[in-house]
C-alpha cells in the first residue's frame, strides 16, 4: 500500500484549508500529523482517506488516481481504508453487528438479503446470535472479545471508541486513518488503543493518524509532519521533529510556544 | 420478553396479515355472489335512509331478482348531484322541485311516486306567533314572520330544506333578519336547537316521534296525514338515471328496482313498515286511478313551450 | 333500539375487515412512496428543500373532506378518472387514505432521518459503504422515528371519517355486509340516528384495534 500526497489542496469558497501538501505513506508505517487546532489535519485526513476530492493537486493510492475513476471502481480503493473519527458513532445495535458491518456491505446482495432473513427468522425462534472469528480477531486487538453480545449503547466511552476501531479494522483495510482516536478517553483506554494501532502497524497495515498529544505523536509515530495553518511544514521521524526541528515554527510549537494574536500567527 | 408472549403476538400478527390478505379485493363486495354479477347503485336521502325501509325492501329485491343494492345515502343534494355526475343508477329522494329539475335536464327518465309522509311544524309550547290558530302552512309561516319569531332552517338543501323554501315561496312573507336561522344540520340537530332556543322549525314527522321524549317542542299545524293542509306532504320520488346521458348506468337493473318499489309486494312493505309501532310511509305508487302528474314535471303541460 | 346494528353478525365484523383492510393497505402504499421521498429530501442538499419541507408539513395537516371531494371528484363517473369505475369504492377509500397519510410519514421519516448524527453517516461511507449501504444504515438508525411516523400516519388513516364519508359513501348491503362501511363512518351513522350507545361502543372498537396494531409493531421492533 502506498500513499501517496502531491501538491494537494482544498479549498472551500474562497478560503484555503489545505496548501500545497505533500506527503508519502507506505504499509507498516505509522505517520502521524500534529499541528494547531484549525491547522486542517481533519481535511488532510479526509483527503487522504477519499473522502473528499482536492481542489488542486493529486491523491493517488498505490499510483492511481481515484478521483479519476468511475465512483464503483473508486469505492475498490474506499475500501482499501479505514477511518476512525474522534467520536465513536457506533450503530445501534450489537457490538458484533458494529464491527462485522465492513465484512456485510462487501457481500453481494443475495448474501445480504439471505442474511437479513436468517437473522429475522433466527429472532422469532430465539436462537442464540452467533458472531464470526475476523470479527472476535477484531475485537481481540482492542481487547473486548468478551463484549462482542452486548449492546453498543451499553458500552462506555472508551470502550466504544475501541470498538470503532475494531469495526474500521475488521473490514480489511491496507491503511488505517485516524483522527484524534484516543482525545476524549482515559489513559488506560488510550494505552489500549495505541497498543492496538501498533499491533494493526505490525500486521502491515500503514496508519495516518492525528493527534494533539504530542507524547503520544513521539510514543508511536514512525514519522511525524506539522501542519500550521494549511501548510506542511516539515515531516521528519519524531528524534527529529521533537528535538531538532529544522523549521522555527515547528520549534515554537512543540515547546507550547506557538502564540496567536488577533493578528494571526505572532512572528 | 417471554417467548409465549411474543409467541402470540406473532401469531395474532399473522392472523391478522392473513386477515387483511384474504380481505384483499374481497371488500366486501356482494356481487360476486349475485346472479347476474352487478350491483344496483342507490342515491337518496339521510333521513330516508335511517328509517330502515330500504333495508328492507333491498333485502326483498335481491331475494327476487338476486342483486345486491348498494345505497348511498348522502342527502338530497348530493344524492341528485351524484346522479347528476353518473355515479348512481337509480335515485329515490323527496324534494319534487328539485327532482323536477332533474327531470328537465335529462338526467332522470321514468319518475314514479312512490310514497309520502308528512311534515309537522313544531315550536315552542307557549307558541308566540300564534301558529295553532293557523289553518294553512302559509298562514304560519306568515305568523312567525310579522311576529318575528325565532324560526330555524335545516338549510342544507335537503328535502325538508326544500319544502321549507316552497312554502316561503308561496306565502307572503319573506325569510331573513335576525329571527331566521340557517343551520346546515340534520333534522335530529335542527330539532334539538329549536328546542335549546325555543324556536319554530319545520319537521318531518317521523323524526319528530322519534325525539318527541327528548326535546321541548309541539306540534303546533299538522301534516295532511292528521288532517292538516296539503302543503305539508311530503312525497318521495324515484327516477332511473337516464342512459343516453351517462352510458355507464345501469338502466334495466334500475327500472327492475323502481318496478320492485312500484309493485304491490313492494308498496306492502312499504306500509306494513313501522318504527316504534307507527307506521311511517304511505304507499302512493299504485292506484286505481290514473296519476299521470307523477311522471312529469309538476306543472308542465303538452303544449307548454319547453321541450 | 339500542345495539340493534351489533345484533346483526355481519354488521361489526365486515366493517372491522374495511376499516383495517383499506388503512392497511392505504399506509402500505402510501409507506412505499414516503420513504423513499423522504431520503431523497433528507440526503440531498438543494436549493428548494426548505420549500418541499413546508409543503410536506403544510400536507400533514390538510383538511381531509377538501381531499376527499377532490378523489371524487376525479373518480366520479364524469370526471377525469371515471374510466376506473372506483367511484363509491373501498378502493377510492384507499386513494384518499394514502394521500391524507404519505404527508405524515414523509414528514416524520425525514424528520427522524436528518436527526441521525453526520457522524453515523461518515462512519457508514467510512466502512466501505456505497450510498445505497449509507442510506440502509441511516434507515435503520432512524428506524423507530419512521416507525412512528408509520403509525402516525396509520392512526389518521383509520381515524378518517370526512374524506371516506365523501369518497366511499358509507354503503352497506341490505344484511348489513359492508361495502364502504367503515367503523368511522358507521359512528356517524349511528349517531346521526340517535344511537348513542352504538356509537360509543364503536368508538371503542376502533381504540382496542389502534392500540392492538400499534403494540404488534412497537413489539415486533423488540422495544
Amino acid at each position: 500500500m502506498n500513499l501517496e500526497l502531491e501538491h494537494a489542496s482544498y479549498g472551500v469558497d474562497d478560503t484555503d484549508i489545505l496548501d500545497d501538501v505533500s506527503l508519502t505513506l507506505s504499509s507498516g508505517e505509522i505517520m502521524t500529523v500534529i499541528g494547531p487546532s484549525g491547522a486542517g489535519k481533519t481535511t488532510l485526513l479526509r483527503l487522504a482517506a477519499l473522502f473528499e476530492r482536492p481542489t488542486d493537486g493529486v491523491v493517488r493510492f498505490d499510483g492511481m488516481d481515484p478521483w479519476s475513476l468511475s465512483r464503483d471502481d473508486r469505492l475498490e480503493f474506499r475500501r482499501r481504508i479505514g477511518m476512525v473519527f474522534q467520536q465513536a458513532s457506533l450503530f445501534e445495535t450489537s457490538v458484533a453487528r458494529n464491527v462485522d458491518i465492513g465484512q456485510r456491505v462487501r457481500r453481494p446482495w443475495s448474501q445480504r438479503i439471505r442474511g437479513f432473513i436468517r437473522r429475522v427468522a433466527d429472532r422469532w425462534i430465539r436462537s442464540a446470535p452467533t458472531v464470526d472469528d475476523r470479527t472476535l480477531e477484531a475485537l481481540d486487538l482492542v481487547g473486548l472479545r468478551e463484549a462482542w453480545d452486548r449492546d453498543a449503547g451499553s458500552l462506555s466511552g472508551g470502550e466504544a471508541q475501541r470498538v470503532s476501531f475494531a469495526r474500521a479494522l475488521a473490514a480489511g483495510p491496507d491503511l488505517l486513518v485516524l483522527d484524534e482516536p484516543t482525545s476524549d478517553l482515559d489513559p488506560r483506554n488510550t494505552a489500549i488503543l495505541e497498543r492496538a494501532i501498533e499491533r494493526a502497524r505490525g500486521r502491515d497495515h500503514g496508519v495516518l493518524l492525528a493527534t494533539h498529544d504530542m507524547h503520544q505523536a513521539e510514543r508511536i509515530s514512525d514519522r511525524v509532519a506539522f501542519l500550521l495553518e494549511g501548510e506542511l511544514i516539515e515531516v521528519g521521524p519524531p528524534e527529529r521533529i521533537f528535538d531538532d526541528p529544522r523549521d522555527e515554527r515547528t520549534a515554537r510549537f512543540v515547546n507550547g510556544d506557538l502564540l496567536y494574536d488577533e493578528n494571526g500567527l505572532l512572528a | 420478553m417471554e417467548y409465549r408472549r411474543r409467541e402470540l403476538l406473532g401469531a395474532s400478527a399473522a392472523g391478522i396479515a392473513a386477515a387483511v390478505g384474504g380481505c384483499l379485493g374481497l371488500g366486501g363486495d356482494q356481487s360476486e355472489g349475485s346472479i347476474t354479477g352487478e350491483e344496483l347503485a342507490l342515491a337518496t336521502t339521510t333521513s330516508t335512509y335511517d328509517t330502515g325501509l330500504l333495508d328492507e325492501i333491498n333485502a326483498a329485491f335481491q331475494e327476487r331478482f338476486g342483486t345486491p343494492v348498494a345505497a348511498n345515502a348522502q342527502g338530497t343534494g348530493a344524492a341528485i348531484e351524484s346522479a347528476r355526475n353518473g355515479n348512481a343508477d337509480v335515485i329515490l329522494v323527496h324534494a319534487r322541485s328539485l327532482e323536477d329539475e332533474f327531470m328537465r335536464e335529462g338526467h332522470g327518465v321514468n319518475r314514479r311516486s312512490l310514497m309520502f309522509n308528512d311534515f309537522v311544524i313544531v315550536g315552542p309550547s307557549d307558541d308566540p306567533a300564534g301558529v295553532a290558530d293557523t289553518e294553512q302552512a302559509t298562514a304560519a309561516f306568515e305568523a312567525i314572520a310579522s311576529a318575528q319569531a325565532q324560526f330555524v332552517s335545516r338549510g342544507d338543501d335537503s328535502g325538508t330544506h326544500t319544502k321549507e323554501l316552497a312554502i316561503w315561496d308561496q306565502s307572503g312573507a319573506e325569510p331573513g333578519g335576525e329571527w331566521y336561522q340557517e343551520l346546515g344540520s340534520g333534522m335530529g340537530d335542527t330539532l334539538n336547537n329549536a328546542s335549546e332556543s325555543g324556536s319554530y322549525t319545520l319537521a318531518d314527522r317521523g323524526t319528530f316521534l322519534s325525539m318527541q321524549d327528548n326535546v321541548d317542542l309541539e306540534i303546533l299545524l299538522q301534516g295532511p296525514i292528521e288532517g292538516g293542509p296539503e302543503l305539508l306532504a311530503n312525497p318521495y320520488g324515484i327516477m332511473a338515471a337516464n342512459p343516453e346521458v351517462h352510458s355507464n348506468v345501469n338502466y334495466d337493473l334500475a327500472m327492475a328496482y323502481i318496478g320492485f318499489f312500484t309493485s304491490p309486494e313492494g308498496q306492502e312493505l312499504v306500509g306494513d313498515y313501522t318504527a316504534n309501532g307507527e307506521q311511517l310511509f304511505y304507499p302512493e305508487a299504485l292506484s286505481e286511478d290514473p296519476n299521470f302528474q307523477q311522471y312529469v314535471p309538476e306543472g308542465w303541460q303538452p303544449d307548454s313551450s319547453e321541450e | 333500539m339500542p345495539f340493534e346494528s351489533l345484533a346483526e353478525p355481519n354488521y361489526l365484523r365486515s366493517i372491522i375487515q374495511v376499516s383495517l383492510t383499506v388503512s392497511l393497505t392505504a399506509i402500505l402504499l402510501s409507506t412505499l412512496l414516503s420513504l423513499p421521498i423522504a431520503f431523497v429530501v433528507g440526503f440531498a442538499d438543494f436549493r428548494g428543500k426548505r420549500v418541499i419541507t413546508a409543503v410536506i408539513n403544510t400536507g400533514m395537516g390538510f383538511p381531509s373532506v377538501v381531499v376527499g371531494l377532490l378523489v371524487l371528484m376525479a373518480l366520479s363517473n364524469s370526471g377525469p378518472l371515471g374510466a376506473l369505475e372506483l367511484v363509491y369504492t373501498p378502493e377510492a377509500m384507499i386513494i384518499s387514505q394514502c394521500v391524507l397519510a404519505a404527508p405524515v410519514i414523509t414528514g416524520v421519516a425525514l424528520s427522524a432521518i436528518e436527526s441521525v448524527d453526520d457522524a453515523v453517516r461518515d462512519a457508514a461511507y467510512g466502512v466501505g459503504g456505497t450510498r445505497t449501504d449509507v442510506a440502509l444504515i441511516t434507515l435503520k438508525e432512524a428506524r423507530y422515528g419512521v416507525v412512528t411516523g408509520i403509525l402516525a400516519g396509520f392512526g389518521r388513516a383509520i381515524s378518517e371519517v370526512g374524506s371516506v364519508l365523501i369518497v366511499g359513501g358509507n354503503i352497506a348491503y341490505a344484511d348489513g355486509t359492508s361495502k364502504t362501511r367503515t367503523i368511522t363512518t358507521a359512528i356517524t351513522l349511528e349517531t346521526r340516528r340517535g344511537e348513542f350507545e352504538t356509537a360509543l361502543v364503536l368508538g371503542a372498537v376502533l381504540l382496542v384495534l389502534v392500540l392492538l396494531v400499534n403494540g404488534i409493531v412497537l413489539r415486533l421492533g423488540g422495544r
